[in-house]
């Protein structure tokens, strides 16, 4: 008996396996997608080691040179000095700490009941469950984004926490809306109307069998999104709304530096760039996963 | 009346949509008896799905009862006893999509089995494998296959394998393999005939394709725009067809030896296009196309009746002329 | 010289799992006039061949290993693509099976109509239609395939039409243009019977009238047996047998073709025989030699060895099976 679940373990797991080969077979056919990939990996693990590889990780926060302040690009200083004398490629790849986890905090916060919401409405299409939630949804998505995040920032106090908090209450409602155009023609489809027949609970519907079907379109437009949400969370930076200073952020040091332009360009421009290649980095994988999901014709 | 499995009586289903009110089921009767295959055939809009889809319990019944073993079940799905649920089982159409692609064929094996407590987990496992073997399935091979890696064939065969997992009495087939191909369909309806004889189950079957029933039924009955339009044993149905509609029907098959040319009515040829279900011509809905219509077929709608042991017809013409001993045109 | 002549194809995919061989070797021919069908299992490649004749084929993944298609004598996957457009629009001319995804939902039954026409040049001497003619060429057209009431239907959208209206007035479009070899892919297979019935009888008629010759793939054994008159069983990928089609049907002599009509319900109910055991092998690795040898109760040695040539059973009657070999 034993030996039989182990059998049945382990045949289990060879099927995921293939199923993930397959995956990147798929992924690696467009090499911008893979290029993008590891772009990806490398920010992540710049960012995750920011304080091992950065050359001056203490100039990263609260700090002052004023010795050293407004050096042009050098080999001490790889994108060069900000006008209180800190490292801005130091400044840079710390930047990508917050970025990065204002990315997935949003995302975290905001997918979750986006999609719950999206798929409850989704399997109640026409009740008036569909229509209290799809018309919340519409009145969010109503407002601005931007308008409504500097709503949110502006009345509680402006720093990182509370960023995060204002533009995920902006996040979900596109879920729920993706989610709901899935689900609801998910709903006729006959596994689910199989699975009612022979009277499987209703949180069995909606997570195991109408879930796995919405995930596609969830974590294409989830790699798309966070470009969106960096810069969004740049652009609160920018007009100092988001974290403060002396938080390394790389809207924030965008906007620094851009008071000092054009001759001190390199305070600027590196952290701009910066922002401009995660996100398109972000979207070079969203591609590709596209591709990955894609049905297969043939 | 023989004791029946299954009855509908006086069924309708109208469905209220902006064009107007759609009667998909007006008024049928029919029963099934234990062990019998009941094939239910009419084209696309005749309401036979909807039929199977009332029985099993996706809507409810406009009006009318469906009675399944002394068990009044034409209510609410929601109050559809459980073991009701288990015991009438649906095998649908579409086997692409009656499987959900995200799971593996064991996790779609086994909601059926957790939903009515069959067995411990590994119990659920042996089960699982023994439905596979019994609809003919190597189970280690096809248990963690994930629906697109297998046929079409195979994937009805396992929507077969999850409907016998609750040791259901009745399956209802709703056209089961009209999205095979012949030499496939071959294997799943030989499939299908063995496990009515050993596991003694009572099939509706529901098609569009006559030259099938021929060889699977044992009553046939015709469905035109919600309506039953004729019910006889199989053989007396191919061999002495009434309705017009039947007729038109035969006569429309396409068939592969001159033997069976013989057989279609020559006359009936097909003429016109289903009317529309929001607009249902007044008397009997065929008359717009029929060629043996008369005077009274536009006013009043005929009604059931029984013209030889077993075999009902609902036609004006028909019935003149079995009482004046021809035939109709 | 036939009108189009498929001789030795073979085309293949590149997937993940490795490159399929689908087409291993098809050879069709239709005269002049002739009306051929082309029968076979859904994944036996009747579709992958209709594409690459129309060169509709996606390459990449698809790939053309060999052989040719002769229309006229010409070469089709040497044309131009400027060349293969011109023999789209006014020698060779396709219905499908879907006529919803064949018909644009935007405009209307007539726009679509004249749009052909005009662009067909089949005014006098190659040159364009008034718009008088355009008019009622489009009336006329429709009027032939049995619809009531054209000008009204002129002025409709495809999705007021039912499925078999739709398929007239794609099998207008497809004659209106008068091109001489009419691909129908299947084109029937969503229809009711009593609809099919009527819109094969009207085909049959139009094509009989027009002289159009006509290659039609379907699955259906039954609906090639009215419209057809010689007939190709293929099946993985090359063709098994061919004859003229009531014979074929009556007699089938390649031992796939003779498990297949075995498998096909009769009115005469003798019951349906277990099909083929086995399933359509896997073009990752096909069997060597003739692919069916493996589900074959006849199979022999030299069976896995080369693809057995088309040998002639009877007069006008070919198989390709070893069987027939003396």
């Amino acid at each position: 008996m034993r030996q039989e679940r182990k059998a049945d373990f382990l045949a289990s797991l060879a099927q995921r396996r293939r199923t993930l080969a397959k995956g990147w077979y798929k992924y690696s056919r467009n090499p911008l997608s893979v290029l993008g990939l590891v772009v990806l990996v490398l920010i992540g693990l710049a960012a995750a080691l920011a304080p091992h590889i950065t050359p001056y990780p203490a100039q990263a926060g609260a700090y002052t040179d004023f010795q050293n302040a407004g050096k042009p690009p050098s080999f001490e200083h790889f994108f060069g000095t900000d006008r209180i004398g800190r490292d801005v490629f130091t400044r840079v790849v710390f930047g990508y700490r917050f970025s990065l986890l204002l990315g997935i905090v949003v995302l975290g916060l905001g997918v979750a009941p986006g999609v719950v919401l999206g798929l409850i409405a989704g399997y109640h299409r026409g009740t008036w469950v569909e229509a209290v939630i799809m018309r919340t949804t519409d009145v969010f998505l109503a407002v601005p984004p931007l308008v409504l995040a500097l709503a949110i920032t502006a009345m509680l106090t402006p720093n990182l926490l509370n960023e995060m908090f204002a533009i995920a209450l902006l996040w979900w409602p596109w879920y729920c809306r993706l989610v709901f155009a899935v689900s609801s023609s998910l709903r006729s489809q006959f596994f689910v109307r199989e699975a009612e027949l022979s009277g499987a609970s209703e949180a069995h519907i909606l997570f195991r069998e109408m879930l796995p079907n919405c995930l596609a379109p969830i974590l294409t437009k989830m790699t798309l999104d966070m470009g969106i949400v960096i810069l969004l969370g740049a652009s609160l930076s920018f007009i100092g709304l988001g974290a403060q200073p002396p938080t390394p952020c790389l809207g924030t040091m965008v906007a620094d530096g851009a008071k000092r332009l054009p001759g001190e360009w390199w305070g600027t421009i590196f952290p701009a760039l910066a922002i401009v290649i995660v996100i398109l980095a972000f979207n070079l994988v969203g591609d590709g996963l596209r591709d990955v999901f894609a049905v297969e014709e043939v | 009346m023989p004791e029946s499995i299954l009855s509908v009586e006086h069924l309708k289903k109208h469905f209220p949509t902006k064009q107007g009110l759609v009667r998909a089921i007006d008024d049928i009767t029919f029963s099934v008896a234990p062990g019998d295959t009941l094939g239910l055939v009419g084209e696309s809009g005749s309401g036979k799905t909807t039929t199977a889809q009332c029985v099993v319990g996706m809507y409810p019944p406009t009006s009318g009862e469906i009675r399944f073993k002394e068990e009044q079940i034409g209510t609410a799905f929601k109050r559809r006893p459980k073991y009701v649920k288990g015991d009438l089982r649906i095998v649908f159409q579409d086997p692409g999509s009656s499987l959900n692609p995200k799971r593996t064929i064991k996790q779609i094996l086994s909601i059926p089995l957790k939903v009515h407590h069959i067995g411990t987990q590994h119990d659920r496992l042996a089960r699982m494998k023994e439905l596979l073997n019994m609809v003919e399935l190597p189970a280690d091979e096809y248990l963690y296959k994930y629906p697109q890696a297998i046929g079409g064939g195979e994937k009805q065969m396992v929507a077969l394998a999850r409907a016998l997992a609750t040791n259901p009495s009745f399956v209802l087939l709703d056209e089961p393999t009209s999205a095979l191909d012949v030499s496939v369909q071959g294997k799943i309806i030989n499939l299908l005939i063995r496990l009515q004889r050993e596991l003694n189950l009572t099939y509706l079957f529901i098609t569009h394709d006559l030259s099938l029933m021929r060889n699977v039924s044992s009553r046939v009955a015709i469905m035109y725009l919600g309506k039953l339009c004729e019910i006889a044993p199989t053989v007396e149905f191919f061999e002495r067809p009434i309705h017009p509609y039947t007729k038109m029907l035969l006569s429309s098959i396409p068939v592969v030896s001159d033997a069976e040319e013989a057989l279609k009515p020559r006359k009936a040829i097909s003429k016109g296009e289903i009317p529309s279900p929001v607009n249902i011509p007044p008397g009997c809905s065929f008359h717009s196309r029929c060629l043996a219509r008369n005077g009274r077929c536009a006013e009043d709608d005929p009604a059931m009746v029984e013209v030889a042991e077993g075999h009902f017809v609902r036609c004006h013409a028909a019935l003149e002329s079995e009482l004046s001993g021809h035939g109709p045109a | 010289m036939a009108l189009l002549e498929a001789k030795d194809l073979h085309v293949g995919y590149r997937t993940f799992e490795g490159y399929l061989h689908v087409l291993n070797g098809v050879k069709i021919e239709v005269d002049e006039g002739e009306r051929v069908g082309l029968v076979g299992e859904t994944g036996c490649g009747k579709t992958t061949t209709v594409k690459t004749i129309l060169r509709v084929l996606p390459m990449p993944p698809a790939q053309v290993q060999g052989g040719e298609i002769l229309y006229r004598g010409e070469d089709v996957l040497r044309m131009s693509t400027h060349a293969v457009r011109d023999l789209r629009r006014r020698e060779i001319t396709a219905i499908f099976q879907d006529p919803l995804q064949a018909l644009n939902p935007m405009f209307t039954v007539g726009t679509q109509l004249r749009d052909i026409l005009k662009d067909s040049k089949a005014g006098r001497d190659g040159g364009r239609l008034t718009k008088r003619d355009i008019e009622k060429r489009c009336i006329v057209a429709l009027q032939e395939t049995g619809m009531p009431d054209p000008e009204r239907i002129m002025t409709n959208y495809p999705s007021q039409l039912s499925g078999g209206m739709r398929q007239r007035v794609c099998i207008a479009e497809a004659l209106s243009r008068e091109a001489r070899l009419l691909l129908a892919d299947e084109p029937t297979t969503n229809l009711d019977v009593t609809i099919q019935d009527q819109i094969l009888r009207k085909l049959d008629e139009l094509v009989d009238e027009k002289g159009t010759s006509v290659l039609m793939i379907t699955h259906s054994m039954g609906v090639v047996r009215d419209l057809t008159q010689r007939l190709y069983v293929m099946y993985a990928g090359s063709m098994v047998e061919t004859a003229r089609t009531k014979e074929l049907l009556a007699c089938p002599r390649h031992p796939y073709t003779q498990g297949l009509m075995k498998s096909v319900p009769r009115l005469t109910g003798e019951g349906i025989s277990e099909g083929i055991p086995g399933r359509i092998p896997n073009y990752l690795e096909p069997p060597s030699g003739c692919r069916f040898h493996p589900r074959c109760e006849h199979v022999m040695p030299v069976c896995k060895e080369a693809i057995p040539p088309f040998y002639a059973v009877d007069e006008d009657h070919f198989a390709a099976c070893y069987l027939y070999r003396s």
